[in-house]
């Protein structure tokens, strides 16, 4: 199929609708699920300090009182047009807030994979084609290590050692990219790695058995056999085909990243989409609950789809259909 | 692989940009001096969270309030002592009935926006919140007519007479006099406009809200040229940014570090007694506890100092009545001890014999789930087991109210005037009495307190009101903790304040 335009166009089309279809299930079940959780939002508004008027007068303010039904289809309808209602605890509309945390989510996602490849790639090969050596020992005990670290240890470790002791990064906030790509860079580094690490840590892994199992398969035999050299049956057999299976982890991880992760976010302080949810989740803000699901949901999406497309462009032997 | 060539190469691209600027110094933040006069520096300070929205009269979180109230006046403010202080109103005068309050506006006071502050914001600001029916509202019940005679005058009307009209008008930024474009426009809940000391200049979601001095702010212009609030959750995060001078104030700091941090001589640490109560209810419906010598028992058993070391590493004060030592309000109450002999003869009394107590914490305050196992081992030797619950806020406000739990600990925070908290909480028909305490003798008290006007007969009222409330367990008082916040030696003529009020108009910021 690879020189098929009409291929990857049926493909996509096709791929667009499934989602469609998987978004609107995911609308369906959000919904039902933010209603079904125990806790009243608008108790939760007013604290400690309750009285029934201003009660319902809050009710009537949020249209938190209108039947569930009128409530989902209204939900439904605005989302086809982009607009996903209000958040009930700041009064601004949901998909403003969302896209507000949308760049510096794919900033962390993006420069943590980033640093993850870059460690696991060398790490999982070198150790892949040296099976059962001291380097290969040594790279499985330090992802093992990697994997057991709880990130927000990890993150307070690089807070104290490179902000506290050394002074040589700020030990939070963010700065947009387009603003000061120098202040991004400096900020994004800490709470990137504290996550790239992780992330590379079980890549590391992943890409160590793939090379591994790619190793002791036939064609990599026949070509050592032909007389190709070991470097050009590493580069061109072993790690290219190494790096389908790869690929489908570094999806997972990537969207893991980018749908949140809370703990690293806290941490640093990052605004990402992660810190969104959980405040949204204990003021019961059920349209910002909603339309960060969904977002992250589409997030998934999209980047299976990538990893999907990437696939038929590592090996030609998988099609697009 | 050629295909991959280009990612690699970008990443490897983003992490030498990054290592490139680590040799840098960090950016300690000079002034943007940004709109402001004398090009001053900005002061970075450290919340810890982000507030939910900015309308001062709407908003109920206290991040909010940490910015709110740097940005907005009320018409009255209160002082180091929590006693009430001109602001929007230089002065004001009571009619002899006591029913009829003028107050007289500062001339020349201005919005951020360029308009005018006058008697028709006050009326406009305090009717949006009665008309709303906003969460506060019921600080006006007594308010018959709010009236501007001329642009320098308020009139209020009220329908009994109210001591505490000047703590209700002027206690918190929630009543904060907004400016009535701002409101129309829907734009106050992300860019208020105030008559405040810094004006609103940007709010990045997640990161940080930037304040500008207001240079035509009536009570002079602030020296430094705003203020940068940065929400960072994290206390230790929050420290690190501290001692490497990112920010210069926080109040982020966990209480297990106040003893390390008192050492350190880069960073001054201001702890005060706060106005804030920490109280354990029982609930008056179920049994035994609806018997005075049950709930007294209680009050015998547990360990006070004990709680204290446990929630705050001993940084709060021990109090067996809501007022701290330090407000003109205090009385002082000693009766009871820790004395589990006492506590067995009271239960024997009141036929108790062992059983269990439902007590329902909340881990939205932590101190509620430690102080409650503390009371678990407290109860134990009485034969009471203690069940701990954990539910979410939201549950907790619902079982609270509908009365489903047999014990429950909670803090009343920012408290100025005993009407407040007694009435609400005490009075039979108080708004916040879930442990359905009823006792005419103290409705009275509360009642004549709520009107009486001879401020030393009114002491007088709350103080016997207190002491009964306690004797007779209605709420068994904890302790007031104290107020934890860290500066560096950079920023000077800071002040802690009791109610938890954070200002920054007054400050300066030296040469590091």
């Amino acid at each position: 199929m690879r020189g098929s335009p009409r291929a990857l166009l049926v493909f996509l089309g096709r791929r667009l609708v499934y989602s469609a279809v998987v978004l609107l299930g995911v609308m369906v079940v959000t919904f039902a699920i933010v209603q079904l959780v125990p806790g009243d939002p608008i108790r939760l508004a007013l604290g400690t300090r309750y009285n029934a008027e201003a009660y319902q007068a809050l009710l009537e303010a949020s249209g938190l009182d209108r039947p569930l039904p009128e409530q989902f289809f209204s939900y439904i309808a605005g989302a086809l047009t982009g607009d996903l209602g209000v958040s009930f605890r700041s009064g601004q509309p949901v998909t403003v807030l969302l896209l507000e945390r949308l760049p510096a989510t794919v900033s962390l996602a993006v420069v943590g994979i980033g640093l993850a490849l870059l460690i696991a790639l060398p790490a999982g090969i070198w150790a892949g084609l040296r099976e059962g050596r001291v380097a290969d020992a040594i790279v499985r005990v330090t992802s093992q290590f990697g994997v057991s670290v709880p990130d927000f240890w990890m993150g307070l470790l690089l807070i104290t050692l490179f902000s506290g002791i050394l002074g040589w990064l700020p030990s939070s906030g963010y700065t947009p990219l387009a603003e000061d790509p120098g202040g991004w860079a400096r900020q994004v580094v800490l709470p990137a790695l504290t996550v790239g690490l992780v992330a590379a840590a079980i890549l590391t892994r992943y890409v160590r058995a793939a090379v591994l199992e790619v190793a002791h398969s036939g064609f990599v035999r026949t070509a050592k056999s032909k007389g190709l050299s070991p470097k050009v049956v590493t580069m061109r057999h072993v790690v290219r085909n190494a790096l389908v299976p790869v690929l489908t982890i570094v999806g997972i991880q990537l969207a893991t990243i980018a749908s949140g992760v809370i703990v690293v976010e806290v941490v640093f302080a990052w605004p990402g989409l992660g810190r969104l949810v959980y405040e949204a989740v204990a003021a019961r803000d059920y349209a910002m609950i909603q339309g960060a699901v969904l977002l992250i949901a589409a997030m998934f999406l999209l980047i299976n789809l990538i990893v999907d497309v990437c696939y038929a462009l590592v090996d030609p032997r998988i099609r697009l259909s | 692989m050629r295909r991959a060539a280009p990612l690699t190469a970008a990443v490897a691209g983003l992490a030498l940009l990054a290592a490139c600027s680590t040799g840098e110094p960090v950016d300690m933040g000079e002034g943007t001096g940004s709109g402001a006069e004398g090009g001053g520096q900005t002061l970075h300070v450290a919340i810890g969270g982000e507030p939910d929205q900015l309308d001062p009269n709407k908003t109920s979180s206290y991040f909010s309030f940490q910015v709110l109230e740097n940005v907005y006046d009320t018409l009255v403010e209160t002082d180091a002592n929590l006693e009430m202080q001109p602001a929007l109103a230089e002065s004001w005068d009571i009619s002899d009935d006591q029913l009829t309050w003028t107050f007289h506006l500062r001339e020349g006071v201005t919005f951020h926006d360029g308009s005018e502050f006058t008697s028709e914001d006050v009326v406009y600001s305090y009717n949006r919140i009665i008309d709303e029916e906003l969460s506060n509202a019921w600080k006006f019940t007594a308010i018959e007519d709010i009236a501007a005679p001329d642009d320098l005058t308020v009139e209020i009307t009220l329908s009994q007479p109210t001591p505490n009209l000047l703590s209700n008008l002027g206690g918190f930024k929630g009543m904060a006099i907004v400016d009535q474009a701002n409101v129309e426009s829907d734009e106050i809940t992300t860019a208020p406009v105030g008559t405040g000391p810094f004006s609103f200049e940007e709010w990045t979601s997640g990161d940080h809200i930037t304040l500008t001095a207001n240079p035509d702010y009536w009570g002079g212009a602030p020296e430094i040229a705003g203020v940068e609030f940065q929400f960072i959750s994290e206390p230790s995060t929050a420290l690190a940014a501290l001692q490497s001078g990112e920010v210069q104030w926080t109040d982020v700091i966990p209480p297990q570090q106040v003893e390390r941090l008192q050492g350190e001589d880069q960073i001054e640490l201001g702890v005060a007694p706060s106005s804030d109560y920490w109280y354990l209810a029982l609930n008056e419906a179920n049994e035994p506890w609806d018997d005075v010598r049950a709930r007294q028992a209680i009050a015998y058993a547990i360990d006070r100092e004990a709680i204290i070391q446990a929630v705050s590493y001993g940084n709060a004060a021990a109090n067996q009545l809501a007022i701290p030592e330090q407000s003109i309000w205090y009385s002082e109450y000693s009766t009871y001890s820790t004395d589990l002999d006492k506590a067995q003869e009271l239960l024997d009394e009141a036929g108790v014999t062992g059983g269990t107590i439902d007590f329902m914490a909340t881990t939205e305050y932590p101190e509620t789930v430690t102080a409650a196992q503390i009371i678990a081992s407290n109860l134990e030797p009485l034969g009471i087991d203690v069940e701990i619950r954990q539910p979410d806020f939201s549950t907790w406000l619902d079982e609270q109210n509908s009365g489903s739990f047999d014990l429950l600990m909670m803090g009343w925070l920012g408290n100025i005037d005993p009407d407040d908290f007694y009435y609400n909480q005490h009075h039979t028909d108080g708004t916040s009495n879930a442990q359905g305490y009823s006792n005419p003798e103290v409705d009275q008290l509360l009642e004549d307190a709520r009107t009486e006007t001879d401020q030393d007969a009114r002491y007088d009222l709350y103080a016997e009101a207190a002491t009964i409330i306690a004797d007779e367990a209605s709420y068994i008082y904890l302790y007031n903790p104290s107020v934890i916040q860290a500066w560096t030696p950079e920023l000077a003529g800071y002040e802690v304040m009791p109610d938890r009020a954070i200002r920054f108009r007054d400050v300066q910021l030296m040469e590091g």
